[in-house]
């Protein structure tokens, strides 16, 4: 297990240079269609909210120096401020000091709460509900409920393949999970699901609750060991399984791992894939944050990690980091017809949804207005459909423009310029409907 | 040494009375997450609370709760400072983050702006970039987006067109001060009622001067008119290399004697040598011999000319002429200073602004310290060599940088102590090699920038006690109380510290 002391060192790169409460920090000379999107733009959702320093990563490093100086008493007023983050991975993205931000922000939540504080009201009710035996999700629903949505294989230990559903899938978007086994059915990938299988520790992670994750990361690892292939269609599945996994487990994955996307994207650009049916819509995407620059920056780290020259080898890695992030977008141009149109801030200096890291459970607030800040980006294009691939991110996405009809029934204004028409579509539907 | 007084429940209350619940805080988690150590200065004290007025007036009353109750305060917006933009004494009273201030205004026909202590360099860039981009803000250069226009000014600090038009100070217009008293007032012609800031020397003697550079320690700035400066878009890059730094400053000089024509055109003129490349990465991970750079022919020594024009003719001109002079000088002198093959993503890094290029020192050891000095420009070199032998006596990797100021009238000079944060002693470490170059520059007359008030300050002003006297009158008339912050030069030094004044024996 990693812990926040294994960080000290890295987490004394901070300058405190504020960079990382940008996105495009390093870019100011990036062209833009306005003043608003142009150069470089604070991006930080919880910073950007608050407003207090303690609130951005920037401050938030000098909270966990003054934690592991001894300087700073673990609380419950500092908890409420390091968990108002929704861990994006933005701050990351822009350190040219290449602290991890994310690995940081995680284990001091986690050390705040190991050394006696309560975790957060709501995310301790996740955490408790993951453990309970009758339900092993966030969601209080049952876990005899967490295989119905589905009626094909189950509990198959013959096959090669298992699909990780996630609580997601499994309770709340089983259209998804429908989606998600009817693309790899189309693509031939013969799989199954299992019925015991328990929440990723995603949230439970993310929140500082490790001891929690401990157990739930064991039984999965335990539960699918004999498989070759895990897939997933949740974006935080997939990076708790490919990234924490092997950090928090300190082994290498008994198993391969890969989101259906990653699957597509296989098949398209060995061009056993493609696309016939159009989809005739201007179409902007939404890079996800756990599959897209948390990946990214995996990627980049694992280059790093190994090199004794990083004076060449972060060009490498940079150049690796990049191509993950067009990954999505060769996927989305095998789509004919469809009009596509990238946001100003995109791949690795995408702006969060506002949902992750446990902001959604416990800061609604904050979820609301990043959700808000980033569909009027997406309405900024022009675009009908705002396409994205996590169920999180639907999920707030969709609560934005829910409120933003309301708002507009509420006051007869129209709000279709920041986004109130836009369409929120799960690109892993999408490719279902489009797919023979 | 001063007797300061806590902040209270009471003067909490008073606070949040001038701005709101929302904008005060004493959380002891917030007031941690201003704090810095390293980037400019080491010394830091934790504030008492954080606040964050809206407008001047709000400062106007906020100083004066401060100035009843005896609280230091300390004005910051974007911090980057390092430890100086703290409180630096006990206890540490009020901190004002002033990054709600962020209003800025643009008149190109007096080619002047007015900004507010929270306008980003990052932001003013963006703006000016769609609305004014035949303009530039005056920000500083290898700053990251997060400084201020105003806080560099203030500082004296360093500008994209430092080499051409001098320090930041020099582009100042007009200044807008709250005193600790919370009277208010402007300079230069901006002080006449409806003047606009067009003529800096305005309505009588100016006093400017006492607040530049001050860190708010005379007053709090709350807004500044500054020079916008034409922004040409025919820009590039040429470094030359040289065997020693005599070889790379005498050139640059030859350069910049002529101040008009082509050396009006080298908007910044700036060098180093391989370390200052070699520690912007981690000291584990990156090979320390140097036979990468001599194989990608990188000099150990070089400069930077970075040429703005307004036509590409004028552009290869201003680099013929720079060729020319090159050339001449290595007859002259009978050496090589030999011109660098910049691959096009390097001349880009370059005319990057704001950039992050002084940021990544942090990397090599997980700690860094600018150090800055100003001395007469051909003197520079004999400042780097004496600086790069000390720094390798103490430890430290010779990482230095040079730029020219005002057409290579005087060199800013950085040695970036590159130093691992969590080692035992490296503080004192870093103190001793302080104290011993500072001795040693002083007695040859150059000047610390950025002084350290525990050792810079006392150092200069034990050399310079008739200026001393006179700061610390002016400073006493300004803020009677000595609420604000003592700033670098630590003014007057018993606000600062028990120990001997730099007067001491007289």
């Amino acid at each position: 297990m990693t812990s926040l002391e294994e960080l000290r060192k890295i987490n004394a790169r901070c300058i405190h240079c504020r960079a990382c409460q940008y996105a495009y920090s390093n870019e100011p000379d990036r062209e833009g269609a306005d003043e608003e999107y142009t150069g470089m733009m604070l991006s930080c959702p919880g910073g950007n909210f608050y407003g207090w320093e303690g609130y951005f990563n920037s401050g938030r490093m000098w909270m966990a120096r003054a934690f592991l100086e001894g300087d700073l008493k673990p609380s419950q007023e500092m908890l409420e401020v390091v968990e108002a983050c929704t861990t994006c991975g933005l701050c990351a993205e822009q350190c040219t000091n290449y602290i991890d931000t994310v690995d940081i922000i995680e284990e001091l939540r986690a050390a705040i709460i190991e050394s006696g504080v309560e975790p957060l009201k709501r995310h301790k009710m996740i955490g408790d509900r993951v453990l309970e035996e009758d339900k092993r999700n966030p969601y209080n629903d049952p876990r005899s409920d967490r295989t119905a949505w589905h009626d094909g294989s189950v509990d198959d230990k013959n096959m090669k393949v298992a699909y990780y559903v996630g609580c997601t899938g499994a309770y709340r978007q089983q259209d998804v999970a429908k989606h998600t086994a009817s693309i790899l059915k189309k693509l031939g990938v013969d799989f199954t699901v299992l019925t015991e299988e328990v929440c990723c520790g995603s949230p439970i992670l993310r929140t500082g609750q490790k001891d929690i994750f401990k157990i739930v990361m064991k039984e999965n690892l335990e539960m699918f060991e004999n498989y070759d292939l895990l897939v997933f269609s949740c974006a935080g599945c997939y990076r708790t399984f490919k990234v924490d996994y092997p950090r928090q487990s300190g082994k290498p994955l008994p198993f391969k791992v890969a989101h259906t996307l990653d699957i597509v994207y296989d098949l398209i650009t060995e061009g056993k894939l493609k696309i016939e049916k159009p989809y005739n819509k201007k179409v902007t995407w939404h890079d996800p944050c756990h599959t897209i620059r948390h990946i990214g920056l995996a990627i980049e780290k694992a280059i790093l990690e190994k090199s004794d020259n990083w004076l060449l080898d972060s060009r490498k890695a940079a150049k690796a980091k990049e191509a993950w992030y067009e990954r999505p977008r060769e996927v989305i141009r095998a789509i004919p017809g469809m009009d596509f149109r990238e946001m100003y801030r995109i791949k690795g200096n995408s702006f969060c949804c506002g949902a992750g890291g446990g902001v959604k459970t416990q800061f609604p607030e904050v979820a609301n207005d990043t959700a808000r800040e980033r569909v009027k980006e997406a309405a900024a294009t022009g675009a009908e459909v705002l396409l994205t691939s996590c169920p999180f991110c639907i999920t707030n996405f969709t609560d934005a423009v829910n409120a933003l009809k309301k708002e507009e029934e509420e006051t007869g204004k129209d709000l279709s310029a920041v986004g109130s028409k836009l369409e929120i579509v799960e690109l892993l539907q999408l490719l279902d409907e489009l797919l023979d | 040494m001063v007797e300061y007084n806590k902040v209270t429940d009471e003067v909490v209350k008073k606070l949040v009375a001038i701005c709101g619940e929302k904008y005060v805080t004493d959380s002891e988690p917030l007031r941690y997450s201003y704090m810095a150590r390293g980037i400019m200065g080491l010394e830091a004290v934790l504030p008492e609370v954080v606040i964050r007025p809206a407008n001047t007036e709000e400062i106007r009353k906020i100083l004066m709760v401060a100035n009843d109750n005896l609280s230091p305060v300390t004005p910051a917006a974007g911090g980057l400072s390092g430890g100086f933009a703290l409180p630096a004494i006990e206890p540490g009273g009020i901190l004002m983050d002033l990054t709600r201030m962020n209003k800025m205004e643009v008149d190109t026909e007096n080619r002047v702006m007015i900004v507010e202590p929270g306008v980003r360099c990052g932001d003013a860039w963006r703006i000016f970039k769609k609305k004014w981009p035949e303009w530039a803000p005056p920000i500083p250069d290898g700053a990251p987006p997060g400084a201020t226009i105003l806080g560099d000014a203030i500082e004296r600090g360093f500008s994209l067109v430092t080499g051409r038009y001098g320090p930041q100070a020099d582009m100042i217009m007009g200044l807008e001060i709250v005193l600790p008293s919370g009277e208010l007032f402007r300079t230069g012609s901006w002080a006449l009622d409806g003047a606009k800031a067009f003529y800096r020397w305005g309505v009588g003697p100016n006093p400017d001067g006492l607040f530049l550079g001050s860190q708010g320690s005379m007053g709090i700035i709350t807004k500044a008119a500054v020079k916008i400066v034409p922004h040409p878009h025919f820009k590039t890059i040429v470094a030359y290399g040289g065997d020693s730094w005599e070889h790379i400053i005498e050139p640059a000089w030859e350069i910049g004697k002529y101040e008009m024509g082509i050396s009006d055109n080298t908007v910044m003129v700036q060098g180093g040598n391989w370390p200052l490349v070699m520690t912007r990465w981690p000291k584990s991970n990156v090979p320390l011999d140097y036979k990468f750079y001599e194989k990608i022919g990188i000099d150990e020594y070089w400069m930077n000319s970075e040429v703005w024009a307004h036509s590409q003719e004028e552009l290869d001109f201003t680099l013929k002429r720079i060729d020319e002079i090159y050339k001449d000088y290595e007859v002259k002198k009978k050496t090589v200073c030999k011109q660098q093959q910049l691959h096009p993503k390097q001349i880009a890094s370059r005319l990057k602004k704001p950039n992050l290029i002084a940021v990544p020192y942090g990397l090599y050891e997980a700690g860094f310290l600018f150090i800055t000095w100003y001395c007469p420009w051909l003197e520079s070199s004999k400042m780097m060599e004496e600086y790069c032998a000390a720094m390798e006596n103490y430890g430290f990797p010779p990482t230095m940088w040079v730029a020219s100021i005002d057409h290579a009238r005087q060199a800013i000079v950085m040695p970036i102590l590159c130093f691992d944060s969590s080692e035992p002693g490296i503080y004192d470490k870093i103190r001793e090699f302080n104290i011993e170059t500072t001795k040693s520059f002083l007695k040859q007359g150059w000047i610390n920038y950025r002084p350290d008030p525990f050792v810079h300050a006392p150092l200069t002003f034990s050399k310079s006690k008739e200026y001393y006297r006179m700061l610390v009158k002016f400073r006493k008339v300004l803020d009677p109380n000595l609420i604000l912050h003592p700033g670098r030069l630590a003014i007057p030094w018993a606000s600062v510290t028990d120990s001997p004044s730099p007067l001491e024996g007289e």
